[in-house]
């Protein structure tokens, strides 16, 4: 078996409105659209990951908020009906995924290997969190690819970001460590928004744009420090950056999904391609990818033939 | 008076997923206790607030007139599974979203089939009135609702009920100290996660029993910090509202850990 690889990360966030303005079969609610450039700079990270073809999506994300440790979706099929619990008039999606539980169980392995507490999750009946379920449709709304699915350990708000990152960091050499034995080629999925600021109540029309902007222009400026420092490669500055810009963006990064993806990417020093940007409720989203086929960190026979 | 009884509980599903475990089944217990004297009261609506319905944008309010299902827990999936059927009073809650304008909170109703009800209102459930006989009024918590916010909609809640000339049982839903066990344990040696935390759950428990509500007024914001209260402890501010700020005494019918937090099943004297 050949070793196994990554070939890209994206940050690829979950507002649920963005599949609501969709209008997916899915999807129960129908909307007139909204959110457009935030779709279409979905629709561009769609076809960078068509061309990958990997063989796994994993996705980490801050709505399997769990308690004890970090947790792993491991049943082979999972399937029903996610409501979104904070916006239940806008999502309502009947999913059908398939666990890549070899990898999974390889990745929890190695991850208490490391130190941290890690378990699998075995419940058939488990509701997947909308969070997961959001970036996957995103990313990839034909539901063809198996997926590993990560919780975001409560870490970083229970203790604090630093001691929390660090857990996401160990988690994600533990997940590198697992995609290369298990010979996996890999994507990995970071379900995270910037800036969080939002406003508190919803527009009539949840999808007029009229009353879409930034909820907070300090917010924005962070966002864009941040992408544009992404953009050119910059990522030890991100990283140095990053507590300050939780901080004080209030941004959901803090929940490691981009911390766990960085450190199994090895934190490379490349350029993202920054798909898209938009606000949903305020807040601060990009659709970011880290190619590191295109990069040429990764030989990746099949990616090359068909990219 | 329209509230007949008030109860505050814990919202982990520990003590239903495994009451043979014997920290959990005492609170178990204690639960079934406050369940016989709730149907006492014979109340025709419960006014619930849960910590574990969490909301960001407008306060949210069930009115699906019942809502049934298996619900699995993000974090106890281990322990089994929480099948649940709860009743909703769809008038009284219709009524409360139709209201809350009034002290400068919007409002939605949420009747959605396969919406996800929590946890806590769950658990709730199933200990206080398994057979779902008393319709239920159940309100989010939405995280940037203050104490004094959560306390105004207890109190329109209770108002709205008494207009409508409903006995009001209220029950807030969730726990006391908030530190959590972060490794795996033997669960039958479950303890309170810090000795601090053990000591502010009594004497927050004291001052309850003791109806000093002025008492708790002022120890709160230090408990909320200290002892990371679970929410702020607004299930408790949610109550007070219901209660009009004033009751009696109270009887704490169990006091005990769920995987470090503090857990207490509480009636009120009123
Ligand atoms: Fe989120």
């Amino acid at each position: 078996m050949a070793q196994g690889q990554i070939l890209a990360g994206f940050l690829a966030p979950h507002p649920p409105h963005l599949v609501y303005g969709e209008n997916p079969p899915q999807n129960e609610p129908r909307s007139e659209g909204g959110w457009e450039p935030l779709r279409w700079a979905y629709e561009r990270a769609r076809a960078s990951l068509d061309a990958l073809k990997p063989d796994v999506l994993l996705v980490h994300s801050p709505h399997w908020m769990t308690q004890l440790g970090h947790h792993f979706l491991g049943v082979r099929n999972l399937s029903g009906k996610s409501v979104d619990p904070i916006f239940p008039n806008l999502f309502r999606y009947t999913f059908d995924l398939t666990v890549d539980v070899e990898l999974a169980e390889a990745c929890c392995a190695n991850a208490r290997e490391a130190g941290l507490v890690a378990k699998m999750m075995r419940n058939p009946g488990f509701r997947v969190d909308y969070g997961t379920i959001t970036t996957l449709h995103l990313i990839r709304p034909q539901w063809d690819i198996p997926v590993v699915g990560i919780s975001a350990n409560n870490s970083p708000y229970y203790l604090n970001t630093k001691e929390g990152l660090h857990e996401m960091d160990v988690l994600g050499r533990a997940t590198r460590k697992a995609i290369e034995d298990t010979g996996r080629r890999a994507v990995l999925l970071a379900s995270n928004t910037l800036s969080h600021w939002h406003f508190h109540e919803e527009p009539a029309i949840p999808e007029d744009m009229s009353q879409e902007h930034p909820a907070r222009y300090d917010g924005y400026k962070w966002d864009m420090r941040m992408i544009d420092l992404m953009r050119r490669g910059r990522t030890r500055e991100v990283f140095q950056l990053l507590p300050q810009f939780i901080e004080e963006a209030f941004a959901e990064v803090k929940s490691g999904a981009f911390t766990w993806m960085f450190s199994a990417m090895g934190y490379p020093e490349i350029p993202g391609e920054l798909h898209g940007y938009g606000t949903v409720i305020g807040t601060g989203n990009a659709v970011m990818e880290w190619n590191l086929v295109k990069a040429g960190l990764v030989r990746d026979a099949r990616a090359a033939v068909s990219a | 008076m329209s509230i007949v009884a008030a109860f505050l509980v814990p919202g982990s599903p520990l003590p239903m997923l495994r009451p043979d475990n014997l920290p959990w089944g005492r609170i178990a217990a204690g639960l079934q206790r406050a369940a016989r004297a709730l149907a006492a009261a014979r109340p025709d609506v419960l006014l619930v607030y849960s910590t574990q319905w969490l909301a960001v944008l407008d306060e949210l309010w069930l009115t699906r007139p019942e809502c049934a299902g298996v619900h699995v827990d993000e974090n106890w999936y281990e322990f089994g599974d929480l099948p649940y059927r709860v009743r909703v009073d769809t008038e009284l809650a219709h009524a409360c979203v139709a209201a809350t304008r009034r002290i400068g909170v919007q409002s939605k109703g949420v009747d959605y089939d396969g919406f996800p009800i929590d946890s806590g209102t769950i658990v709730a459930q199933h200990f206080l009135d398994a057979e779902a006989r008393v319709p239920i009024v159940a309100a989010a918590n939405n995280l940037y609702h203050s104490p004094e916010q959560t306390e105004q909609l207890g109190a329109l809640a209770a108002q709205l009920a008494h207009e409508q000339g409903k006995r009001a049982a209220v029950i807030g839903i969730g726990g006391l100290s908030g530190s959590i066990l972060r490794d795996e344990i033997d669960i039958r040696a479950d303890r309170i996660a810090r000795t601090e935390d053990d000591q502010w759950n009594r004497r927050v428990l004291d001052l309850i029993e003791r109806a000093d509500v002025a008492g708790l007024r002022a120890v709160l914001p230090q408990f909320r910090a200290e002892a990371r209260a679970d929410m702020g402890f607004k299930h408790f501010s949610w109550l007070l509202g219901a209660l009009g700020g004033r009751f009696y005494g109270a009887r704490t019918h169990a006091y005990g850990p769920v995987y470090g937090s503090g857990a207490a099943v509480v009636e009120f004297t009123l």
